[in-house]
């Protein structure tokens, strides 16, 4: 890989970083909102070392260094191995198979892979995760961790709503109140879950969804509560649902998956971030 | 739906291998008198290259975007685009501190700071990894400036793997993650911290100069200072960044096809389950202040499996182990990554037998 391609690769990296933040909200998609500025930045400095590296070589300058290099890098190799290294240069690109040898005006092949997420951004584009995910992972991941913790562990919107209010609660608040609140707080309370429809494998009503991500897509959690008393929407459309949890008889975390019953739901366009 | 792809990407890449490769071998050929022609129509060549590219870029989105609709292949494709960009911000960071380590800091510095004997500069290199905050992806480049900066490698090793271990963010988030678990925060900084010590004081003992495979970038000594950094943020964004993708790639690949039941099926036994979240941790490649988030989601772990998994993600992952290649060589890391996998888990299985 040339200098030019380098430069030019590292411009299109930036550009893509910088598209998928400044114009579009595409990003949310993959990674958290706080990483919005600093892909804004990291795409910044690639654009800018880009158009510099171009520019220094087109002015010529590299040609003098290419000349310089070789020079002084074979009078300072003190370590074994380095003198021979430039001394036949060809062959050493030939050994290891790839143009990177200790030939610094080149990249190694492997180079060429930082297109992917460029043609990955302005091709592909990416979705965020949905319904296959949720389903592919298969069966519930079980009850959040159970720790010793007073009853003001929660500080979600329950904790702080006056008896009676509609409590807007993420899905991942819900089962987590559903799972581990021993005080059982959730019982014949109204909330507000907002997610995306998914079928269940048996065909017995449908789950409302969310991930929950903590970083970036590759660490997305599962959240899901089980609906039964209306039908399954279409898989991937996203609705605002208005119910009461189906309190389990018996041990909380025993429960494979928890319920809430209907009271209201109207479908949602999508909301800006996906996730929780 | 990934036949469909392939028209658009591989050929793309694959392309710009081989008439690179053409160039390559003519180049070796011609004599150095003719080195300027050569450049010349070189250049040439690669902008058309990209023009190419894009204008298959602008036909594809036009095309073919609507057309790819395969779940499977959407969401292998989401996870490496996660992989990527989230990795990015600290690749670029990592690699500019590094860059400005070799171009504005002078060697004297590390002289006064870094005891010279390795046994010594070994424990301060793992404490002072406590200091920086970031991810995997920043500390490779910056372990190889400091290597390049006269620092002893086994010291400059273990600053790589406690940097991104036991930051101050990666500690916060893996008090936020398991709250109300102190002990696992503790568990985490002792067992991560050990590991990186003593890997580097075998490192001392056993390792060998010529594993490493270290670019002498001893550039003109008339350049300029920026001229140094820009050349060394270059050179760095290119080595590391490239296998970066790679790493995503093989780590997007097994997040789709890897089902978490087989996991689940073996979380019941003790030790086999500590082995299998290890793997996990190596397979996924998560950035290192992300990874308590998902230890803490494997409820059906035992304590000492969800340590070992936040002890050897950072030191071991395909991500990490790419790039490790790509910055010190193959050699470096086929004996580099067993190392670090089994000093972590011994480390793992000692603090978690105390403090768990």
């Amino acid at each position: 890989m040339n200098r030019i391609a380098q430069g030019l690769t590292l411009v299109l990296l930036g550009a893509a970083a910088l598209t998928s933040t400044i114009p579009t909200d595409l990003y949310l998609n993959w990674v958290k909102a706080g990483f919005g500025p600093f892909l804004i930045g990291a795409g910044v400095v690639m654009v800018v070392l880009g158009v510099l590296v171009i520019a220094a070589e087109l002015r010529g300058e590299q040609q003098a260094l290419d000349e310089e290099d070789v020079v002084p890098a074979v009078a300072t190799a003190g370590e074994p191995g380095h003198v021979g290294d430039h001394v036949d240069a060809s062959t050493h690109r030939e050994e290891h198979g790839e143009g990177h040898g200790h030939d610094h005006s080149r990249a190694p092949r492997v180079a060429w892979l930082l297109l992917l997420p460029v043609l990955a951004v302005f091709v592909v584009a990416p979705p965020a995760l949905g319904s296959y995910t949720v389903e592919s992972t298969g069966g519930s991941s079980g009850p959040p961790p159970r720790d010793e913790r007073g009853p003001s562990k929660f500080n979600d919107a329950l904790a702080e709503a006056g008896p009676g209010e509609v409590v807007e609660l993420a899905i991942q608040e819900f089962v987590m109140r559903a799972w581990i609140d021993e005080e059982r707080e959730l019982a014949d309370r109204e909330v507000e879950l907002t997610g995306f429809a998914v079928p269940t494998e048996d065909g017995q009503g449908w789950y409302l969804a969310r991930l929950q991500m903590a970083c970036c897509a590759a660490d997305a959690v599962v959240n899901k509560v089980l609906i039964t008393d209306q039908p399954a929407p279409e898989t991937d459309s996203w609705w605002r649902v208005r119910g009461t949890w189906v309190e389990p008889e018996g041990e909380l975390d025993e429960v494979s998956q928890h319920e809430l019953a209907v009271l209201e739901m109207e479908e949602v366009v999508n909301p800006p971030d996906p996730y929780e | 739906m990934s036949e469909r792809t392939t028209p658009g990407s591989a050929p793309s890449t694959s392309l710009g291998d081989s008439l690179a490769g053409g160039w390559d071998d003519r180049g070796d050929e011609l004599p150095p008198t003719d080195w300027g022609r050569r450049t010349g129509s070189r250049r040439t060549g690669t902008v058309w290259l990209f023009a190419l590219f894009i204008t298959a870029m602008a036909f594809g989105h036009a095309w073919l975007s609507d057309e790819l609709t395969g779940q499977a292949f959407l969401a292998w494709a989401t996870i490496f685009t996660a992989i990527s960009f989230q990795a990015m911000p600290f690749l670029v960071f990592g690699v500019a501190l590094s860059a400005a380590l070799v171009a504005f800091v002078p060697t004297s510095v590390y002289r006064r700071f870094i005891p010279d004997d390795p046994r010594k500069a070994v424990p301060v290199a793992g404490a002072s990894g406590a200091l920086l905050p970031g991810c995997e992806c920043a500390s490779v480049p910056i372990a190889g400036s400091l290597i390049k900066r006269g620092v002893a490698p086994a010291a400059a090793l273990t600053f790589l793997l406690a940097a991104p271990s036991i930051n101050p963010i990666v500690m916060i988030a893996t008090a936020v993650a398991f709250a109300g678990q102190p002990e696992m925060v503790l568990a985490r900084f002792a067992a991560s911290l050990l590991a990186s010590v003593v890997i580097g004081w075998v490192w001392v003992r056993f390792g060998r100069t010529d594993w490493l495979r270290l670019p002498s970038r001893t550039h003109t000594p008339g350049a300029s200072k920026w001229r140094v950094f820009r050349e060394s943020m270059l050179h760095d964004i290119m080595h590391a960044g490239g296998y970066l993708v790679v790493g995503a790639l093989a780590a997007a690949t097994l997040n789709v096809m890897v089902p978490r039941e087989w996991l689940l099926a073996v979380a019941e036994a003790p030790l086999v389950s500590v082995l299998v979240l290890a793997l996990l941790a190596i397979v996924l490649s998560i950035c290192s202040e992300a990874d308590a988030f998902v230890a803490v989601s494997l409820t059906d772990f035992s304590p000492t499996a969800k340590l070992a998994f936040m002890v050897i993600g950072p030191i071991v992952d395909l991500k990490l182990i790419a790039m490790q290649a790509g910055v010190f060589g193959w050699r470096f890391v086929a004996r580099f990554a067993p190392l670090c996998l089994v000093i972590g888990l011994l480390s793992t299985f000692l603090i978690g037998a105390i403090l768990l």
